[in-house]
């Protein structure tokens, strides 16, 4: 980190740690200013990592409740950073691990219209995902089951499907592959 | 407005001045000196002591060592949930240290059938021990729940697992010297029902959290 990051770092640090306290003693104007702050830094973390992906932003919301909830156990006498991240690398998980095929009712009229739609989404999704360093540095096999079941969202046995593997294969790739980005996203630096 | 911007504009409105968690250890160490000294208290008034087991644990170096290490693994376990309770206090070596206590702890017994510890007897055998073991740990897993959900833990699964394991682990613990010593029958009538109390912890939180929607974690 540059000197210049790094005092930028610290001084973040210890507004924020500042704000929190605020917050916890009732100053709503303080508290707006710090959820707009750690939702900014939140969002540019979340999608360094995972990508440009709509369930980002669920994520990010899903964080400031977490922060709104649980800002009585921020003890003043520790640091910030570890404190808020380890709820957004929770949520950030969570929110993974609960993403559902998305149900498209479809008209059978429209379904190859749909299909083509679809097809250019998801392409569209890949380019975006892929710009997520954290799910890059998975192995393929666990890459590719994440990609299409979590973040494109389709079926366990349209993506086993399209992987040419067992749907079996596929839930456990999946797993092991939030297992492994678990333990990567733990593992890093606040 | 954006839906975030809704977000926060809504949170700011809910707040509410709070007091700040301080001295979680503190906690922890509160939790696990009343409930030991509960757990002690109702095993001693429902039912007598075995003879002379506290001249065994004066005397005897290995039996004092597997109820310090028993001791020493609940304390570490206590101490590693609370602190799991709090965003980013949570430590994965401190509870690595209470399992491998609680699992050296155990080791002792199997060890029991080649090399007794004390020598077998029926002497002091109470008649519903797996029972009162289970029973007795109900008390301290309701407080724990109760200062534990004021916190934050983020995984409830894993915390209720430790939570409900360490509670039951106490009258598992304290049966050592209320009950008969024979290795077969600590492992299976002692610590078994201790570590059934960790499991039923765990599973009736995973279904809750099941039912309510939620990843169970």
């Amino acid at each position: 980190m540059s000197a210049i990051g790094s005092t930028q770092y610290s001084e973040d640090e210890k507004r924020w740690a500042q704000l929190m306290v605020s917050s916890q003693a009732g100053d709503d104007a303080e508290y707006g200013c710090l959820l707009q702050e750690i939702s900014v830094v939140i969002d540019r973390y979340l999608r360094g990592r995972f990508g440009h992906h709509d369930f980002v932003e669920d994520c990010v919301q899903d964080t400031l409740m977490a922060v709104h909830q649980a800002r009585h156990t921020y003890d003043p006498c520790r640091a910030f950073r570890p404190w808020l991240f380890a709820i957004v690398r929770h949520k950030a998980i969570d929110a993974l691990r609960a993403q559902r095929r998305r149900d498209v009712l479809i008209d059978s009229s429209a379904t190859e219209q749909l299909n083509e739609l679809e097809g250019e989404a998801s392409e569209d999704h890949e380019q975006q995902i892929s710009s997520g360093r954290l799910i890059n540095s998975l192995d393929q096999p666990y890459r590719e089951a994440i990609m299409l079941t979590k973040l494109i969202g389709l079926s366990t046995a349209e993506a086993a499907n399209q992987l040419r593997i067992s749907e079996g294969t596929l839930k456990v790739r999946v797993h092991r592959g939030i297992g492994r980005l678990k333990k990567m996203i733990e593992a890093e630096p606040v | 407005m954006k839906p975030r911007e809704e977000l926060i504009a809504a949170l700011v409105d809910d707040l509410a001045p709070v007091k700040p968690v301080v001295n979680i250890n503190g906690r922890a160490l509160l939790w696990f000196s009343l409930s030991a000294l509960y757990v002690v208290a109702v095993i001693h008034a429902m039912g007598p002591i075995r003879p002379g087991a506290f001249d065994q644990l004066t005397h005897n170096g290995r039996f004092l060592l597997e109820n310090l290490l028993g001791l020493a693994a609940v304390l570490t376990i206590s101490i590693a949930v609370f602190r799991a309770s709090v965003p980013g206090l949570g430590s994965r070596s401190l509870m690595v240290a209470g399992g491998g206590l609680m699992l050296l702890w155990i080791a002792m017994y199997p060890l029991g059938f080649i090399s007794p510890t004390l020598e077998p007897s029926m002497l002091g055998k109470r008649e519903f021990c797996y029972i009162e073991t289970l029973v007795y740990a109900l008390p301290p897993i309701i407080a724990g729940g109760v200062m534990l959900r004021r916190l934050y833990p983020l995984n409830r699964v894993s915390v209720a697992w430790w939570l409900c394991l360490a509670a039951g682990m106490l009258p598992a613990l304290y049966m050592q010297l209320a009950c008969m010593y024979e290795p077969s029958h600590i492992l299976r009538l002692h610590i078994l029902p201790g570590l059934i109390a960790g499991l039923i912890g765990a599973a009736v939180v995973w279904a809750w959290r099941r039912r309510q929607g939620q990843t169970p974690k």
